[in-house]
């Protein structure tokens, strides 16, 4: 049961894992082939980085923001030697 | 599967074990004999290691993925140790010269490169999209997956690396792990057409090493891997799981091991050798427990949120890290079954 919080940080990371892989490959690796585009190529380039960095900065975001809120709560009662 | 077929896979898994199990106590006694001993930093009396074990590893890899590829006439089992050869080889050098943070992870791209070279002969290596449990198949796209899976080395290389501090860790770790592969990779040849034994087969040799390393370096450790081990193992599952086709699977696997990244390089704020770390993450107790660290400025490892819930011994802080490696197996192992079975 003292693993359940990190468990769940877990359970958050791989589920945010999936749906970024998905988001990749069928939204954002396809742009550049949407037919009559009024981008240029460098201009899609520049989107699909943003695109990339939008999605690994998500899952940064949420992953410190979850482990903050667990070492907050853990670290005042944390454990120590006796002595 | 015939007959033939199940005698290859029982021989791509007994023959790397049997190398491990004969192979390593001589080649321990050698270690110890030269001197090549690590402190067992965990310990309340001063307690001395063989290491690096990891050359006697790779040995029994090799010969595992041999009888795979000669059993199967596939080139698949020499691309996943040919990976697996050169992050073996930057993992020695980082042993018995210490490589800096930043340099071994750059080395680490060789591993990557030496892999997907063997696509210009064999074309269908791997497969150049991800399928998605209940969603299906992504579109092929060759060069970025290309890319990706070069970057996959150097990334999941270094994650098993991390996951190699304490007594049993990286042994307990990459077995639960390659075991979830297995079966992701399993379900992919019985359910998928035209999809080769051999992809199985080069998966047993991971498993039947670690198997027999598990004996030696469990609690208390008789013998350490070295980066040597811990950087093969990861290169050796990084190329199945893309030789596999099981992408999704092996990350989901790999969690804990990829937090655990996570967590020390943004803690730390960049990649630094672990042995020139300023604060550490943890320390042991006048009682032999392992205690988190209070200080502010202390890296944020897996292994210390672990100990923020309770001081632990080595043995009992192992079980709590294979318990979170568990969780993230099955999941992976559900999303095989959602995957290929459904």
């Amino acid at each position: 049961m003292k693993l359940a919080p990190l468990s769940g940080i877990e359970a958050v990371a791989f589920l945010l894992i999936i749906a970024e892989t998905y988001l990749f490959f069928n939204f954002v690796v396809p742009v550049g082939s949407i037919p009559h585009s009024p981008i240029d190529y460098t201009g899609l380039a520049l989107l699909k980085l943003a695109l990339i960095l939008a999605l690994v900065a998500v899952w940064f975001v949420v992953m410190i923001g979850l482990t903050r809120v667990y070492v907050r709560a853990k670290v005042r009662n944390a454990p120590r030697p006796s002595s | 599967m015939g007959l033939v077929e199940v005698g290859l896979l029982l021989l791509s898994f007994v023959v790397p074990l049997s190398a491990v199990l004969i192979g390593l106590p001589p080649f321990l006694r050698f270690l110890t004999r030269k001197g090549w001993t690590s402190s067992d930093a965990h310990k309340s009396t001063q307690t001395k290691v063989p290491e690096p074990a990891g050359p006697m590893l790779f040995v029994a890899a090799l010969a595992g993925e041999f009888v795979a590829a000669v059993g199967f006439s596939s080139v698949v089992p020499v691309a996943v140790i040919l990976g697996a050869g050169v992050a073996f080889a930057i993992g020695l050098a980082d042993d018995l010269y210490v490589l800096g943070g930043k340099t071994k992870p750059l080395l680490l791209l060789l591993a990557g490169v030496a892999f997907v070279s063997l696509v210009v002969i064999v074309p269908d290596l791997y497969q150049p999209v991800i399928t998605f449990p209940i969603l299906g198949d992504t579109a092929s796209h060759f060069t970025i997956y290309t890319a990706l899976a070069v970057v996959a080395f150097p990334v999941v290389s270094n994650a098993f690396n991390m996951m190699d501090a304490f007594n049993g860790e990286i042994s307990w770790f990459t077995l639960l792990t390659s075991l979830a592969l297995l079966a992701g990779i399993s379900l992919h040849a019985a359910f998928a057409s035209g999809f080769s034994l051999a992809r199985v087969g080069a998966v047993l040799p991971l498993v039947a090493v670690t198997t027999g390393f598990l004996l030696f370096n469990r609690y208390p450790s008789k013998a350490f891997d070295g980066d040597s081990g811990s950087l093969m193992f990861g290169a050796m599952f990084a190329g199945l799981a893309l030789t596999g086709g099981v992408e999704i699977a092996a990350i989901i696997a790999i969690v804990p091991a990829i937090l655990n990244s996570f967590y020390t390089l943004s803690s730390v704020r960049g990649f630094v050798e672990r042995r020139r770390m300023q604060s550490r993450p943890t320390y042991m107790g006048s009682d032999g427990l392992l205690y988190p660290s209070t200080e502010a400025g202390a890296p944020n490892t897996l292994v210390r949120l672990v100990l923020l819930a309770g001081a632990l011994s080595e043995k009992d802080l192992v079980k709590s890290l294979m318990y979170l490696t568990l969780v993230a197996c099955l999941f992976s192992v559900a999303i095989s079954v959602l995957t290929w079975a459904i």
